[in-house]
Parts: C-alpha cells; structure tokens; sequence
C-alpha cells in the first residue's frame, strides 16, 4: 500500500566535498531522495559548524536541511543509500507533520572557499593536559606505589 | 494492624507528609519557553547536566509528555553530532 508522507531530513556533510563546490553537492544529495521516487520539496543550507564529536575523522561538518515527500516504504532505501554515500558524514530522517515557512526561502549565499576543514590527525593536541599529567605524575609518584586503591577510590 | 501509619513518631523528611505523596501540594508543570526540537541545541543544553545526561522531570519541571518530547529531541541531537554524548562538548 503507498502511502506518501512529509519528512525533514538532516545531513552532515563533509566540508572537503564542500568546498570542491556547493550546488553540484547539493543537486548529489537530492539525487539520493528523487532516486527513489521523493519528491524534494526544500532543500537549504542549515549550518556550518564544529561538531560534537568527530565523524569520520572530521571535526567541522556543513548541515544541510531538506523536506521531501516520499512513500514509507522508500524511507529505508533512502537511508541506505545516504550511509552509502562518501559525501554525507550523518543522516537523520524524522517524519514532520507541514513545512515550516522558513524552509522555502531563498538560501543565504556563501564562500566556499571559506569553509574549514579540520581534521582530527590534523588538529594540534591540546598542550595544558599533557604538562598537567607530567606535573601530576612527577609529584606523587610514591604515593601511587603505597596506596593504589586508595587513590583509585578518590 | 495495619503499619500504614508512618511508625508514627514521624520520619526523618518530616512526618506523615513528607513520607506519602497524596498529602503534598502536587507539583507545577513548568511549561518549555521554547520549542523542544533538536535543531534547537541551545535551549536543550539548558537540560543536560555537566556530564551530558539528561536532567529527571524533578529538575527540569516538564510534564510527562513534554519531558520525552525533550528526551527524543536530545537523543536526535546527539545522532547527528550536535550535541555530546557524553560531557559538554
């Protein structure tokens, strides 16, 4: 039985793809929703921002905000694909009642070539921890031979 | 014989009322300010506690349905990496 619903899907995109070019990226990512007979109703830019933790080795991540129409039964299958998919870093697909005004609106022009990219092998380590231990492990090193337990109860 | 009586002497939170909740002044519902969506990351850290769990209807106020409306907006959050599992991020 078909049966067509609304959802709202997030994308984390990685920030290498984008800035080898915005609308060909894009028109990838919609590609994932029509293959499967969806209809993409908005499809915008959300944020570019740091991410909580890192996705495959990146630390920054472009959000890419889409509302598309689909049958429930193709929701899986566009799921798959976006796990297949090099370019998208996390998906989230949630079903929504109506599309928000917002989401029609033109997207806010940006630069490309502005968009960071940063990398977890990349990034510097943090020094303050690293000398915080050394100066923690120089002061009680005799402390931690008499009374292990102790200390791994505290 | 029935032992419903609290021990009678009162107990350490304040006697019968404080053991038996039917006798309390039941508790405000605290209403969200803003919507419970998981786009909206900074009001939801309002509701995650130093280590990234997320706070007990005691602390946050809500209603039952509007606390797993939170719940579910958090745990979406933190599949798509905007919001830690664990700690402030």
């Amino acid at each position: 039985m078909e049966r067509n619903r609304t959802y709202e899907c997030m994308c984390v995109l990685d920030n290498r793809e984008v800035r080898k070019g915005w609308q060909p990226l894009k028109d990838a990512v919609s590609a994932l929703f029509t293959k499967h007979g969806a209809q993409v109703l908005s499809s915008r830019r959300w944020d570019e921002r740091r991410l909580a933790y890192p996705i495959n080795l990146q630390l920054r991540g472009t959000f890419l905000l889409t509302y598309f129409k689909a049958d429930t039964q193709q929701v899986a299958n566009i799921r798959r694909d976006m796990q297949f998919s090099d370019s998208v870093l996390r998906s989230l697909i949630v079903s929504c009642t109506e599309v928000p005004a917002e989401a029609y609106q033109p997207e806010a022009e940006f630069d490309v070539n502005a968009v960071q990219v940063e990398d977890i092998r990349s990034a510097a380590p943090a020094p303050a921890p690293a000398a915080a231990e050394e100066s923690a492990e120089a002061e009680a090193p005799a402390e931690a031979e008499t009374a292990p337990v102790a200390e791994e109860k505290s | 014989m029935s032992n419903f009586g609290g021990g009678g002497g009162g107990g350490e939170r304040g006697g019968k009322r404080g053991k038996f909740s039917r006798f309390a002044a039941p508790r405000k519902l605290v209403e969200p300010e803003e919507a419970l969506d998981y786009k909206n990351v900074a009001y939801l850290s309002k509701f995650v506690t130093p280590n990234g769990k997320i706070q007990s209807r005691k602390r946050t106020g809500f209603s039952g349905q509007n606390q797993r409306i939170l719940a579910e907006a958090i745990k979406r959050a933190r599949i798509i990496g905007l919001m830690p599992f664990v700690g402030r991020g």
